[in-house]
């Protein structure tokens, strides 16, 4: 049960002002602050300290908000000759500006770390977390979430979401700790008119219109499990890897970690994770030098098969949110749009 | 009450026992009782120096200390080789499935193991040969390196008296050893058992237990019936760190224990 009310874009500052008061805020903003370059200068997501530095006309391919949740470097216990003791992060968060994308891969990051064995670090930031996320009015180029259901808009799954209108904002709210950032200033918000929802309507339409990829990764599953895609294939991907590692990091949905002690004195240290990625050659590597997956071809099919074939098995959904981030990293072309087109649609190259 | 999953719990070495020139046995005492069952392994901390996996060697009948049969290889097991007792190190676990023993009720039980891998076995050798009247013929085949290498040698002893067909081969001879000579592989054929409704236990280095599984299978046990551990590099042991995930499954939660139709249906042997 969706609830749907309207903000005018001139409140919009004084509302996140008053909601920062109780938790810090992170939304996008512009790196680096001159003039001159401010087409070509990256976006991250960042704690905001004044509000108008907000940048939300930016490409939806900043780093995406994983890292709020499963940071790149986090410090899981320190140990101190034999008692070791519990480092958690227990801040309250509001990340405004978050696309559907990211939000659906958090979703399904959710049901990752919340299964079998529950993840507290994760679990103890996910809870302390709130999220506004924002309709992609113009997706980018490399997007193509449409075919995915995961974006550029969503019907479930969110705290709140706005829908830009022009010159105010719909607003929805699909759980709990949405609707009490909207009650406790419900002055700010008026009922919807029956033209808002047609302008949000029409929002919606020519979004979905203007995706310029149309990826099917259902048929590149499919034509994967007929097991018509040979290792040559894979092989021959693998000629253009750089083993970077950028696909991993980028990914909203990539979640390897590799565990690390760091001593700080005789005695005393901390015991942190940090990303890692399967791309890396040592990746697999077992004390002895066994290397299960030396080639670098299998360790491109295993995290192509990971998104393609292993999540929708496990989760019903695919290891991949459309996001396009893989596509903008990638300095060989092999992303995940570009193979799944490869695979299902073909190539006269292909071995 | 909350549980922490890469949380160790304190525990101790209070004895290590030199096995060969590389493989020691390190007895171990912990806080709380430890419930285990056979199979299955443990996170093994050392403050400052990391995590590595490690199976249970130790039986059930030893409840006051855990057993861990370590071969110095890697980065934190040479450290370990250097200590001294007692000293505290931290366990998490223990983690991971056990092997189906269950189904081997009245059945035969083949038993194959090569050189350390004779450790994760021990604790279900000896539970098979405790529950003799269970199972119809129990047999061993168990490779070594040298006969120096040849890993449990009273255990073994007490296992053939108890009437467990025993076919000890060593890969290099030396003075003093008139028994077999050469790979497992070859002695496959040996034990005195009905294949076709036999159970096989298999734990060794990797190219042994696919050369082993794929033997077993041609001689006529059905491929869900072959029983092996697996191992990869882990980071957690819970199933989040990715490290071991290969083809679908993760060998530290799904795993280690897999038939060997599992493991040709996922490919967990990449190639």
């Amino acid at each position: 049960m969706n609830k749907s009310l309207v903000l005018d874009k001139n409140y919009l500052s004084y509302w996140l002002r008053q909601v920062r008061k109780k938790m810090s805020l992170i939304a996008p903003l512009r790196l680096g602050n001159s003039e001159s370059s401010r087409t070509d200068t990256d976006v991250v997501f960042k704690t905001i300290e004044n509000i108008h530095e907000i940048e939300l006309n930016c490409p939806s391919s900043m780093p995406s908000i994983k890292e709020f949740l499963f940071p790149q470097k986090e410090d899981m216990f320190g140990f101190s000759g034999d008692t070791a003791d519990i480092l958690k992060d227990d801040t309250k968060r509001l990340i405004f500006g978050v696309r559907s994308c990211d939000l659906s891969a958090i979703t399904l990051l959710d049901k990752f770390f919340g299964e079998n064995f529950i993840d507290d670090y994760y679990r103890s930031r996910r809870k302390n977390t709130l999220f506004i996320s924002i309709v992609c009015n113009n997706p980018d180029p490399t997007c193509f979430c449409r075919g995915l259901g995961t974006g550029p808009f969503l019907k479930s799954n969110f705290d709140i979401q706005l829908t830009d209108l022009g010159d105010r904002y719909m607003v929805e709210t699909a759980s709990k700790q949405g609707t009490s950032l909207i009650e406790n200033h419900h002055y700010l918000f008026s009922k919807p008119k029956k033209s808002d929802y047609e302008d949000q309507y029409e929002i919606l339409l020519s979004s979905q219109a203007k995706f310029e990829k149309r990826i099917n990764l259902e048929n590149a599953r499919q034509k994967i499990l007929t097991g018509r895609i040979s290792d040559l294939f894979w092989d021959w991907i693998a000629r253009r890897c750089f083993e970077c590692g950028g696909c991993v990091y980028e990914c909203p949905l990539c979640t390897c970690f590799n565990v690390l002690d760091r001593i700080e004195s005789e005695g005393k240290g901390v015991r942190f994770r940090i990303w890692d990625a399967c791309m890396f050659k040592g990746f697999t590597r077992m004390a002895g030098n066994v290397w299960p997956a030396e080639r670098k071809g299998s360790r491109i099919k295993h995290w192509y098969f990971h998104k393609l074939v292993y999540y929708p098995d496990h989760f019903g959904k695919f290891g991949c949110v459309g996001c396009g981030r893989c596509t903008i990293t990638c300095p060989g072309h092999i992303d995940m749009a570009t193979i799944a087109n490869k695979i299902d649609i073909g190539d006269r190259r292909r071995k | 009450m909350k549980k922490e999953i890469y949380l160790p719990t304190k525990a101790e070495i209070v004895e290590v026992v030199d096995m060969t020139s590389d493989i020691k046995l390190f007895k171990i005492k912990h806080d709380r009782p430890f419930h285990y069952q056979h199979g299955q392994f443990l996170m093994l901390s050392l403050w400052g120096k990391g995590e590595v996996p490690i199976s249970i060697t130790s039986t059930y009948s030893f409840h006051e200390y855990i057993e861990l049969c370590i071969r110095r290889v890697g980065y934190i097991t040479s450290a370990m080789h250097q200590l001294k007792p007692p000293f505290e190190i931290g366990l998490r676990g223990p983690f991971g499935n056990t092997f189906p023993i269950e189904n081997a009720k009245n059945k035969d039980v083949l038993f194959v193991a090569g050189g350390l891998g004779i450790a994760p076995l021990r604790p279900l050798i000896t539970m098979v040969i405790n529950r003799r009247k269970h199972f119809r013929k129990v047999a061993l085949i168990y490779g070594s390196r040298n006969p120096s290498e040849i890993l449990f040698k009273d255990d073994i002893d007490s296992w053939q008296k108890k009437g467990m067909h025993i076919i000890l081969t060593v890969d290099k001879k030396d003075r003093g050893w008139d028994g077999n000579v050469g790979l497992v592989k070859e002695y496959l054929d040996r034990p005195k058992i009905s294949f076709k409704n036999a159970r096989a236990f298999i734990c060794g280095p990797p190219i042994m237990i696919k050369v082993t599984m794929n033997g077993l299978a041609l001689m006529g046990i059905n491929e869900n019936n072959i029983f092996t551990s697996l191992e990869a590099h882990m980071k957690c042991g819970v199933g989040k760190c990715g490290h071991c995930y290969t083809g679908g499954k993760y060998i530290c939660t799904d795993g280690p224990i897999f038939s060997y139709a599992e493991i040709k249906k996922q490919t967990l042997f990449p190639s």
